[in-house]
């Protein structure tokens, strides 16, 4: 008997040395150690032999069974080796397995973009309605009735007191209503004015700001807006404040900058002026500080406003306005 | 506004170059949008000599010539009489486009069958003379070949000044140049009114009566007799072209002249056609008709002022002369009017009768009430020289209401606070004197300054400072921080979270869509929203540029679909969008609507873009479904079930297809298939599936705080069940019954497969579930699993009637 497990042990060994591939090795395995293998039998006839002779044959038999095992396994891995060795691999230029990712809109983004320029600078986010009062979009901003400074901008009206916003400014004297310097506010959102053409869409995106406190000045308004044209465009670009007129503000600035596209030397973006409008500001009128019940000798303030789709323009070189609203993938999925 | 620099240097010296002064303008408030060489087309026409003229073989009246151009000789055919051998010539050549020609460009061609290369032109052709008798006769000594451009010396530019509102003053040449003065430091230059020989007296041919004093608190009216009509001299025509406007007859173009000389608007009436020879200023009669000098009968209203004679309307006031009494042919006598109206009166009517004009563009922004007098007196001596009448001795002037000129204080401190300055008393003196306000100084800090008339916009302190910062030069104050006050601005949670959602439904394979707040009424019909719905409650735009864009949304996916059906249309099959955006729904046009944010989705195609790995396969509700439980999931909003929308909250999605979202006992939205009709309506092809969610109602249901738990230390179990249940028994039922057990060793469920079809009896599924079981406090064994799982098989089974498979 003794004998016959010391040839299992060597055959065994020797079908392992030859075995060719896994599947081979299985076999071996299901012949040897499998449910009626021969080393599995011999395990199990070690009951039948005499008391004596059963430690030293199960000690045997555990012998050859490790060193069965341990030659598998390490046949195993060699065959493994050779297999990866042997293979050629699988077609690496086929395109990947993509997770689908969608994109923002690009004047989502911008709007980011802006507001957090301004949140890193202290300033908190409002928002507020847009189909507003005429009192809140034009009166309590200084603009009186039956004025022409009411045709800078084309309203959309509802009825002789209500409208569309045609500005993120009503959020100024909404503000300026419920609360007390110092504030800082900006005010994202979307404003309508009708009127539609290459550069104009009846509904856009503006973001408004405002700071208010004792002793702010003309200088504060060129420091905060200058940094913001630093940072959405970047530190090369130059930029002017020119005297214009908002009836919420005096004096009013028109901020340009030197244009993106031909900096400076003039082309059809920039009308060959070589400078873009991109911000209106001013100090606020001392007309709106006393519709909000302020003390005009000692509270003085600036508030900005800003286009989103014009900086988007500028940024991303996009020159027809009406894209934004398509919602053309082709078009969305650039940003 | 237009001005042209020839016509401004008759007021101010200017000796910067074209590109400084159209800088130096819009720096100082005058922002010049466009600057235009006005003679930049002879730049195509040249000096070119005409070798031989002979008379066209076809055409009695027409010449053929030879025309030496400097570089070759060509044919051209003339037709002027003044035509003639060795004449020195101006010759457009073909591609030449001039003022005359309405923008076509000429071109080489056969006059009566005789080839003709260029074009000899006459004064009037090249807009620089009158001179109709025939082609313009140069100077021999010209060069042949130069461009006339170069030859004539002729420069002049066009610039537009994209006024500000608060501007009126520089509606006028005189004006503008009164800013180019300051500059300069130097000052405007006002032009000479002649002092012609005047007889008779005024006030025994007309009279002026001004009934409503508030309306019109200024008439002035001068008179000239046997004036001729007739075209005006070159200087006049070359001055309107110089800024745009059409020269008509001498009469009407010095009215314009001078009203762009000074921004006064001036009326001429034909003193015959007033009758009982008197002006009456009053307001009209409710209703009155009148017909304005454009052939156009308006409706008048009791708010038009009417300039009117003794029996009629002549002309609504300040906005346009009638037809009735306008200057015509063989007008000898000429009353010119030259008034203050009120600016709010003018608008008023302007915007009633929809009627702008030169006019009332400046009336109703503000002239100078203290120019009337001298636009008239400017006018009349004019008139008088220009059509050879003559001037009736004296003007009327009916002033019932003075114009009080501003007084205001000005403090240095609070200017130089304000504008981050340190200027002088002195300086600010010199800033606000250099555009003619009178300035004394009162005490250290203080300075007393009476606004010139025609400074309209001058009420405040403020307004003051803000020439101040103009004239000394916006560039010049120094660029300062504010202190910040050390207080943090974090996004408020409506904002975070909608970035934050966006940015998910990037990652779920979203696009974001932005549509416009407006839709067309029909909508509503498109949807099938029945007639007591809320979103039928549309917000109408009174002057809506389209009727496509005639009411606030009420709801978001018509926008959406809008996108799906432009996207599909250009190839685009498979698409994923969402948009955040407001809905409006009516409380009446008199007050503000109920503005609702949604967020809403559409997906359709593809449940990818085609792929090798992977067969082709279309979207299903279960994606849609699966994007919004994600987010939800995401932002841990919990307890949400989808129950089915039962037939009537059906709108426009497909019954059982449908379902609305709840968590706890809010509904958040729904989830559904596009219904057939409503594919129909919208135009769509391909199968559609929508979520349409209120923002307001989901960031309700975001728990304030995150409760994170222990990892597990013990394995878990998992035990599958197989049952076959009628075909209308919802699994989520059978998982909230499931998830209902109070066991606490039972963990989580969910459903591992559906099948219908083969060996499954009609109108019967077989649906399988994966249960995991675990405890907390040690490995479970197989025995107590199978108690467990056996005992909430058998209860479930009971509960929803089902079978073993």
């Amino acid at each position: 008997m003794n004998k016959a497990i010391e040839d299992i042990q060597k055959e065994s060994l020797e079908e392992i040395d030859n075995a060719k591939d896994l599947k081979e090795l299985d076999s071996i395995t299901v012949k040897y150690t499998g449910k009626k293998g021969f080393i599995t039998s011999f395990s199990k006839n070690l009951s039948n032999l005499p008391s004596e002779e059963r430690p030293a044959a199960g000690k045997k038999v555990n012998e050859v069974r490790t060193a069965f095992e341990s030659a598998l396994a390490e046949k195993i891995v060699s065959i493994k080796r050779e297999i990866e060795e042997a293979d050629t691999g699988i077609d690496v230029s086929l395109p990947g397995v993509r997770p689908a990712q969608g994109a923002l809109h690009p004047v989502t983004i911008i709007t980011r973009e802006i507001c957090s320029i301004f949140s890193s600078m202290g300033f908190n986010i409002a928002e507020g309605p847009e189909v507003e009062t005429d009192y809140y979009n034009f009166e309590a901003l200084n603009f009186p009735h039956n004025h022409p400074a009411r045709e800078m901008q084309d309203t959309y009206y509802v009825s002789e007191n209500i409208l569309l916003r045609t500005h993120t400014s009503p959020m100024q004297a909404r503000v300026m209503e419920k609360e007390k310097p110092p504030l800082k506010y900006i005010v994202p959102g979307k404003v309508y004015r009708c009127d539609s053409d290459i550069t104009h869409t009846p509904m856009f995106h503006q973001v408004e700001g405002l700071m208010v406190d004792e002793n702010i000045s003309f200088g504060d308004l060129k420091g905060v807006l200058t940094s913001f044209i630093h940072q959405i465009f970047d530190e090369d670009t130059s930029l002017r404040f020119r005297p214009s007129f908002f009836p919420f503000t005096e004096p009013s600035a028109e901020v340009d900058i030197r244009c993106v596209i031909c900096r400076g030397k003039g082309c059809r973006v920039c009308s060959q002026t070589g400078w873009l409008e991109i911000l209106g500001s001013g100090m606020v009128h001392p007309g709106v500080f006393e519709y909000a019940g302020y003390d005009t000798e000692v509270i003085t303030g600036f508030a900005f406003g800003m286009g989103v789709e014009r900086i988007a323009m500028l940024k991303y070189g996009i020159d027809d306005i009406r894209k934004y609203y398509e919602n053309d993938i082709r078009f969305l999925g650039q940003f | 506004m237009k001005v042209s620099l020839n016509w401004l240097k008759e007021y101010a010296p200017i000796n910067k170059d074209i590109t400084e002064l159209s800088d130096s303008l819009t720096m100082a408030g005058l922002e010049i949008e466009t600057v235009e060489s006005r003679f930049e087309y002879l730049n195509e026409v040249i000096v070119a000599k005409v070798n031989s003229a002979k008379k066209h073989p076809d055409a009695d009246k027409l010449s053929v010539c030879e025309v030496d151009t400097g570089e070759k000789v060509i044919q051209v055919v003339c037709g002027a009489p003044n035509v003639r051998d060795g004449l020195t010539v101006a010759l457009a050549l073909p591609g030449t486009i001039l003022p005359t020609t309405e923008g076509k460009p000429l071109k080489k061609g056969k006059i009566r069958g005789e080839k003709s290369e260029g074009m000899i032109c006459s004064a009037i052709e090249l807009q620089i003379g009158v001179d109709a008798d025939g082609i313009i006769e140069l100077d021999t000594n010209l060069t042949i070949g130069d461009t006339l451009l170069k030859a004539l010396s002729l420069e002049d530019y066009t610039l537009e000044i994209g006024l500000t509102p608060n501007r009126p003053d520089c509606l006028g040449l005189i004006g503008v140049a009164r800013e180019i003065a300051a500059m300069e430091n130097t000052s405007v230059k006002f032009p000479e009114v002649k002092d012609l020989a005047a007889s008779g007296d005024i006030n025994e041919h007309v009279s002026v009566t001004i009934e409503d004093p508030e309306l019109c608190p200024r008439y002035t009216a001068a008179l000239i007799l046997d004036a001729k009509v007739a075209d005006s001299p070159f200087w006049l025509q070359d001055r309107l072209l110089s800024v745009g406007l059409t020269p008509i007859n001498n009469i009407v173009d010095i009215t314009n002249f001078v009203m762009m000389e000074t921004g006064q608007p001036l009326h001429a009436f034909d003193l015959d056609h007033l009758e009982e020879s008197r002006i009456v200023v009053k307001r009209a009669n409710e209703g009155d008709k009148f017909t304005t000098l454009d052939d156009k009968e308006r409706t008048l209203s009791s708010e038009t002022l009417m300039i009117c004679d003794g029996k009629k309307p002549v002309a609504v006031g300040g906005v346009m002369g009638g037809q009735n009494s306008e200057i015509g042919d063989n007008t000898t006598k000429v009353l010119l009017e030259s008034a203050y109206f009120s600016p709010t009166s003018i608008r008023k009517t302007a915007k009633k009768l929809n009627l702008g004009t030169d006019a009332t563009h400046r009336f109703e922004r503000g002239v100078d009430p203290e120019g009337t007098l001298f636009a008239l007196k400017r006018a009349a001596a004019l008139i008088a020289e220009l059509t050879g009448g003559k001037l009736v001795s004296g003007v009327i002037d009916e002033n019932p209401i003075k114009h009080k000129r501003t007084e205001l204080n000005l403090s240095m401190m609070q200017t130089n606070r304000a504008l981050g300055l340190k200027l002088s008393i002195e300086e600010i003196k010199k800033h606000l004197e250099s555009v003619e306000f009178e300035v004394s100084i009162k005490d250290e800090d203080t300075l007393f300054v009476i606004a010139p008339g025609f400074r309209v916009d001058v009420s405040r302190p403020v307004d003051l400072m803000e020439e101040v910062a103009r004239l000394e030069g916006y560039d010049k104050i120094p660029v300062t921080h504010p202190v910040a006050p050390s207080v943090s601005a974090l996004p408020p949670k409506v904002t975070f979270y909608r970035d934050k959602i966006k940015d998910m439904l990037l990652g779920l394979g979203m696009t974001e869509a932005i549509n416009y707040s407006f839709i067309g009424d029909n909508n509503a019909d498109l949807l099938m929203l029945p007639e007591n719905d809320d979103r039928r409650k549309m917000l109408g735009i009174l002057n809506p540029l389209t009727e496509d864009q005639g009411v606030m949304r009420t709801s978001v996916i018509p926008g959406l679909l809008q996108n799906m059906k432009h996207n599909n249309a250009n190839q685009n099959k498979t698409l994923k969008l969402f948009e955040f955006g407001n809905i409006f729904i009516s409380n009446g046009q008199n007050q503000q609507p109920t503005e609702t944010e949604m967020l809403a989705g559409v997906i359709t195609g593809g449940t990818k873009d085609p792929v090798w790995y992977q067969k082709e396969d279309s979207v299903s509700f279960y994606d849609a479904k699966g994007i919004v439980e994600e987010l939800l999931e995401r932002l841990k909003i919990e307890n949400v079930t989808y129950t089915s929308l039962s037939v009537d909250e059906c709108l426009y999605t497909r019954k059982g297809y449908s379902a609305k979202i709840i968590s706890g006992n809010k509904e958040i939205g729904l989830i559904g298939k596009v219904k057939t009709e409503v594919k129909e309506n919208f135009d769509l092809k391909q199968d559609a599936f929508i979520f349409e969610l209120s923002y307001e109602n989901l960031l309700s249901a975001v728990p304030e705080s995150l409760n994170t738990y222990p990892l597990p230390i013990y394995p878990s179990v998992t035990r599958d069940i197989t049952m076959i249940v009628e075909k209308d028994v919802e699994a989520g039922d059978i998982l909230k019954e499931f998830k209902g057990f109070k066991e606490k060793l039972f963990e989580s469920v969910r459903v591992s497969d559906l099948y219908e079809g083969d060996n499954i009896e009609e109108g019967y599924k077989s649906l399988s579930f994966r249960l995991t079981y675990r405890s907390e406090n040690t490995t479970l064994k197989d025995k107590k699993v199978n108690k467990i799982h056996t005992n909430m098989s058998k209860r479930i089974i009971e509960k929803f009637n089902a079978k073993l498979p």
